[in-house]
């Protein structure tokens, strides 16, 4: 069991190792890979035999994984796979063309590396102390690959992007000692007082005001890391500056990882306060991010930049889910997490592809993308649908469940409210979208040279839409599972 | 040295307010909120690192305090690495790299007055002992007095970085912010376990050593490194 959890955080590393020692794009890139594979396949291991079972705990409460982790575990290695190839393909293209040198090649997996495997192992820890050292240290590894072209705006998204999360996760370990301070009336014992397992049994006898406090600051602190509004300024800059397998990270695994944090100050928070309380919290953040992120939308522009804000409109989406609660509410919260991360991968990666050929990330410049690269254009067009609810994708599934969620609870204003939102955003995204892949084809050479790059570029597209596909026709009996133990959790 | 023993009346080990340790600490605490006062009003930014080195020695004589009492060896070398580190190793890099090499003198990306942040800290500091004092704590713990104290330091750090527009100067905010969380995570001392508390250490050097890569490469790109000429990324 232990060999496997090491496996899981630690596989990504070997793309870090090879590019330390001095590896080309196409040999790190592809030693990355395989070492996210093997994250993917441990955390499937690790699902799967965590099924029937109490959670793992071990290393005096440092480590702890119940269901929970392991799905979002499973959610974020998943991702790192997708965007491990995709960074292959994209790399090695950069470094051909002569836009990166190859000293930045080598930043770049050295970062990504890092920046995987920390997030990793954030999940598989049950000390909310060591949670935000670790959430603190992807937050910095992944600053290097925001600003790894070092032009003046990338280095103005990196430097936006590590003073505002940091401060914010830094008020996330504010929250954390304001839940320690609520637990000073119980006898703790030294080596249990942070862990998240202990505190979620004892959450009834917690100070209410001071956990209120706590909930409240871990949801502005790591909310910041969400992207949740008003905290998402540097989220839109970071994702358009990055490269985009990065930007695939940033939004799928990134984002994910905060929320979990939020999820497990939100498990403590219901169990000592009760519903209504992180309910409101939730609604209010949640709603405010579907809003900015479906205003900014509309906006034609940076194609990069759109789908960022679409980030922000999802992780709303999925606060807002939360806060119905309910099975319903859960059930859909999990489902979408999941959903969200891998249609974004596949959009930031095709995104990626558009950026490589036609050298611009300005919607207007990139017409005809199906009649020129059909597969690209292709899974651009589906991956954008997937995002915005339609059917038969993974999506449609979800969001489905979360307005149903939202029905069954007290006041239907909500659940149409979200309705409302997510017809607009449907309309805003899908206008430049299909205005990017209809039309003229315009020439466009590959950039890729050999052919293990262009497969690189299209694997994790085709992989990426036959799971959404999957997801929206039907969900496997052990990620069924999986999910309802996880709600356990918080319901 | 009676008066100095750790008291377990509340649960959590901890001092009681009333013990000379508990009062040196208190003091201590004073000694930082208004060191992050004069940083806030100040307009230099030799001050602004002299001020944050000061703060973090101080932060550190806490630590000792803490370290003393508890006879805990853990809580020894975090003092030690506070004063090495946040007391002299950032401010000495801070003025070095940045403020002598990128001749930084007066600050004028400021986006209010300095009476009026001053006004604003003032506010934020009662609004500290607002939300943080009634019956949150339980009585008679140092904790009760340090964590509205750790709590003004937070908000006067996140006012510093509202206020100044320059990046250097949001640094230090950042730097004082994270100076208040530290003073709170003191008076849980032994129960904080000490794995966590070298990993924030590591998280602070790390973060300063890539906010320093980033800040030079910004300066010699734009001539500038104040974010109030970062306008190239918005909406």
């Amino acid at each position: 069991m232990i060999i496997l959890v090491i496996l899981t955080a630690a596989g990504p590393l070997a793309g870090t190792a090879a590019a330390a020692g001095g590896a080309r794009a196409r040999q790190a890139g592809w030693a990355g890979a395989a070492g996210a594979g093997v994250a993917l396949a441990a955390a499937v291991c690790l699902l799967v035999a965590q099924l029937h079972r109490a959670p793992l705990r071990g290393w005096g409460g440092f480590l702890y994984l119940d269901s929970l982790s392991c799905f979002f575990l499973l959610t974020v290695a998943s991702v790192t796979l997708l965007a491990a190839v995709g960074s292959v393909a994209y790399l090695s293209a950069e470094e051909d063309s002569g836009r990166l040198s190859r000293f930045q090649v080598r930043l770049y997996f050295i970062f990504f590396g890092l920046f995987a495997s920390l997030m990793l192992a954030s999940l598989e820890t049950g000390n909310l102390g060591l949670l935000f050292v670790l959430i603190e240290a992807s937050t910095l590894a992944s600053a290097g690959l925001v600003g790894l072209e070092a032009r003046s705006n990338s280095l103005e998204a990196a430097w936006k992007y590590v003073i505002i999360t940091s401060f914010g996760v830094t008020i996330a370990l504010a929250g954390t000692l304001f839940l320690f301070y609520s637990a000073s009336g119980l006898h703790l014992a030294p080596d249990l007082a942070l862990t998240w397992p202990y505190l979620f049994s004892h959450a009834h006898a917690l100070a209410p005001q001071s956990l209120r406090l706590a909930f409240l600051l871990a949801v502005v602190g790591y909310g910041t890391k969400v992207g949740l509004a008003p905290m998402h300024t540097w989220l839109p800059d970071a994702h358009a500056e990055a490269p985009s397998p990065a930007s695939a990270m940033l939004s799928a695994a990134l984002l994910n990882t905060g929320m979990y944090a939020i999820i497990r100050f939100l498990a403590i928070a219901r169990a000592g306060l009760g519903g209504s309380f992180p309910r409101g919290v939730l609604l209010a953040f949640g709603f405010a991010s579907i809003v900015i992120g479906v205003l900014f939308m509309v906006r034609r522009g940076n194609f990069k930049r759109m789908f960022a804000y679409s980030s922000v409109e999802h992780m709303g989406i999925i606060a807002v889910a939360l806060g119905f609660g309910g099975v319903l509410g859960l059930y859909g919260a999990l489902l979408q997490i999941l959903n969200h991360a891998i249609a974004k991968s596949v959009l930031f990666l095709s995104s990626g592809d558009v950026a490589l050929r036609y050298k611009t990330r300005e919607a207007a410049g990139v017409r005809g993308l199906l009649a020129a690269v059909p597969f690209t254009g292709g899974a651009l067009l589906l991956a954008s649908f997937a995002v915005l609810g339609s059917p038969p994708f993974g999506l449609f599934l979800s969001e489905l469940t979360i307005v149903r969620a939202g029905f069954a609870d007290a006041n239907p204003v909500f659940p149409l409210l979200l309705l409302a939102l997510l017809g607009i955003a449907f309309v805003a995204m899908a206008r430049t979208t299909t205005g990017m892949v209809t039309g003229e084809a315009s020439p466009s050479p590959s950039p890729y040279r050999g052919r293990g790059a262009a497969v690189a570029a299209v694997a994790p597209l085709a992989v990426g839409l036959a799971a959404l596909l999957v997801l929206g026709l039907w969900i496997p009996a052990g990620l069924d599972t999986v999910i309802r133990h996880s709600m356990a959790v918080l319901s | 040295m009676q008066s100095l023993s750790a008291t377990s009346t509340a649960g959590v080990q901890s001092l009681s307010a009333s013990s000379a340790a508990g009062v040196l600490l208190d003091l201590a605490g004073v000694l930082i909120l208004l060191l992050a006062f004069a940083c806030l009003g100040s307009k230099l930014f030799n001050r602004y690192v002299a001020y944050y080195g000061a703060q973090s020695v101080v932060l550190s004589f806490a630590a000792g305090v803490a370290a003393f009492t508890f006879h805990s060896i853990e809580l020894w070398i975090l003092a030690v690495a506070t004063l090495a580190i946040k007391g002299i190793g950032i401010p000495v890099a801070a003025r070095r790299l940045l403020v002598q090499r990128l001749e930084l003198k007066r600050d004028t990306a400021l986006s209010t007055g300095l009476s009026t942040s001053l006004i604003a800290g003032g506010a934020l500091t009662a609004f500290a002992y607002l939300v943080t004092k009634p019956q949150l704590l339980p009585h008679g713990v140092v904790a009760a007095a340090v964590v509205p104290l750790s709590t003004a330091v937070i908000l006067l750090g996140g006012l510093g970085m509202v206020v100044r527009r320059h990046t250097v100067a949001q640094l230090i905010g950042w730097l004082i912010v994270e100076n208040g969380v530290f003073l709170g995570a003191i008076t849980l001392v032994a129960t904080f376990p000490f794995i966590v508390e070298a990993g924030i250490f590591l998280d602070l050097v790390a973060g300063v050593l890539i906010m320093l890569v980033v800040v030079s490469g910004l300066t010699r790109r734009l001539a500038s490194a104040s974010a109030a000429e970062l306008r190239e990324l918005h909406g």
